[in-house]
């Protein structure tokens, strides 16, 4: 029975899915990247296909230096969704001037703390209907 | 802004709330012959249209098309609106904005909104996942992300820079399950103690069960009628005064970077608080979106009950609650009555129409004027609506 399929969590990030396949296939190299709008120079996060701001939909792709800090977080212990081992550390974390939602890694709970130094660490979820890897982008302490 | 029509409630009912033996059909024939119940004379091929507020059931009772589907339910014909909101967890406000809308304009004289959901559905497990579908997907979902965290990270800013307290936020849970156990159709009813609320388990620091509201499936229905038909079905209509809906952001890494102030919140409550020609000080009463204790805890702030940072002070004080300066949530709001997405503003209105009238029993907020009610979706949505028991 293939119903797990109707409960897939995971965005399809091959370039036959998304215009912003690039983001992915940087990930999976180990680099964070984003879009600069081609109109205003906006740098975005998430990446994105058209500007709010400005309405171009010009863009180019920029790697950030994938080194930040935390600037909130939370542990989950209980409650998450089927497939998702608690606990969790959830957190907006500041990446060259951008707020990031990512998980924290091998962080201990009781250990992580606002202001604390992380660095991107891919996390490597299920593989597409295709077989294809995907990545989160995720970090872990520096 | 000014309406062209007076606007108001005239009927309300709401089903058990809790989870229910019953599917997503059931609940709609629950509460809307409650609904019916309650207005006698009027009769379902009577109403013009019908809204119906209902967030997943494509995914819980794979079925979509909900608005037809409870029209013939309840024996509806709708001849001027039909229609379905989905705004995740404010749908059933955004609802009765609509129908507010409608009338307003002249499209409709009587229209009823219903909320509807059935959340515990096809396991537990997945309706846990489902609840992830309200936040973005490719960037938040993904990584598990559902409600809870995020209300956890608002919470702990809070903490952060006003010195709020674990106590404080317990508070809130304590208020809220003692006053559900006063509401038959709560899905808790035996209230809780400090030590209950404080000992409970950690879901999502510093947010334990006690603090958050459950997994819940429930309907409730309104009607709203124009001045003139209200006046005919009801000898104690209650008014729509003002209303009011802003958005700040969708995704958390959007959203205003001190997570403790919801401009959007703000916004919305002056913009209805206008349209009203009233202020917090005014009101009597009010169900606020308590999805989570630290979502209380900043609506007083916002909604200007009290002044920024001064929220758990407030509460500790027993100023939100029977005797204070305004009672909050005394059906025992989403933490006690449970929180069946598209149903909860459209039950958060039946209360305000039950307190406004001198009919909520037990819970009964002594001469209660002025009503209002705070539905949001996520921390950067929200809608507010204000009601009188006179005319503005």
């Amino acid at each position: 029975m293939t119903y797990w399929r109707a409960v897939d969590p995971f965005p399809l990030q091959s370039a036959d899915h998304t215009k912003l396949a690039e983001f992915y296939a940087r990930l999976g190299q180990g680099r964070l990247s984003t879009t600069r709008c081609a109109g205003c120079g906006r740098l975005a996060w998430p990446p994105r296909a058209f500007c709010g701001d400005c309405c171009a939909d010009r863009f180019e792709w920029v790697d950030l230096s994938g080194e930040g800090a935390i600037q909130a977080f939370t542990v989950q212990e209980t409650g998450l969704p089927a497939g998702f081992p608690g606990p969790r550390v959830f957190a907006i974390v500041a990446v060259d001037g951008l707020r990031i939602f990512t998980v924290i890694l091998n962080g201990e709970a009781g250990r992580v703390a606002v202001g604390q130094r992380v660095r991107l660490r891919p996390l490597r979820v299920a593989d597409g209907p295709t077989g294809e890897p995907r990545w989160l982008p995720a970090f872990a302490p520096a | 802004m000014s309406a062209s029509r007076g606007v108001a409630l005239v009927g309300a009912g709401v089903c058990k709330f809790g989870v229910r033996r019953a599917s997503f059909r059931e609940l709609i024939w629950e509460a809307g012959k409650a609904c019916f119940d309650a207005v006698p004379g009027l009769r379902p091929r009577d109403l013009e249209g019908l809204v119906v507020g209902s967030v997943l059931p494509e995914r819980t009772a794979f079925q979509s098309h909900i608005a037809s589907l409870a029209a013939e339910a309840l024996g509806i014909r709708p001849s001027a609106l039909s229609a379905r909101t989905e705004h995740m967890c404010a749908s059933g406000t955004v609802g009765i904005r609509y129908a507010y809308a409608f009338i307003a304009a002249g499209l409709a004289d009587l229209v009823m909104v219903l909320g509807v959901e059935k959340l515990n559905q096809p396991s537990g497990e997945e309706a846990i996942l489902n609840m992830g579908t309200g936040v973005d997907r490719e960037w938040e979902a993904a990584f598990g992300l559902t409600a809870p965290p995020c209300f956890a990270l608002a919470a702990q800013r809070h903490m952060m820079r006003y010195g709020t307290t674990e106590e404080q936020l317990a508070l809130v849970g304590v208020k809220n399950h003692t006053h559900a156990a006063r509401n038959p159709n709560a899905h808790f009813q035996k209230g809780a103690t400090l030590d209950q609320v404080l000992c409970s388990r950690m879901i999502s620091s510093p947010l334990r069960l006690f603090m958050c509201s459950p997994i819940t499936d429930g309907a409730a229905a309104v009607v709203l009628a124009s001045a003139e038909r209200a006046r005919d079905l009801t000898d104690r209509p209650v008014w729509i005064r003002g209303t009011g809906q802003a958005l700040d952001g969708f995704q958390l890494s959007s959203l205003p970077d001190d997570l403790a102030r919801w401009p959007a919140l703000e916004r919305a409550a002056q913009a209805a608080y206008r349209m009203a020609g009233v202020g917090p000080r005014d009101v009597d009463v009010a169900e606020v979106h308590d999805c989570f204790a630290i979502a209380e805890l900043i609506a007083y702030e916002e909604l200007g009950f009290c002044d920024q940072g001064e929220a758990g002070p407030f509460i500790a004080a027993r100023r939100s609650d029977d005797g204070g300066d305004v009672v909050v949530n005394p059906r025992g709001g989403l933490i006690g009555c449970g929180h069946p997405l598209g149903a909860t503003g459209v039950a958060q209105a039946a209360e305000i129409f039950l307190q406004l009238r001198g009919q909520a029993g037990p819970r009964q907020v002594p001469d209660a004027a002025i009503g209002l009610t705070h539905n949001n979706s996520g921390m950067g949505e929200h809608v507010v609506m204000i009601y009188g028991r006179e005319p503005a």
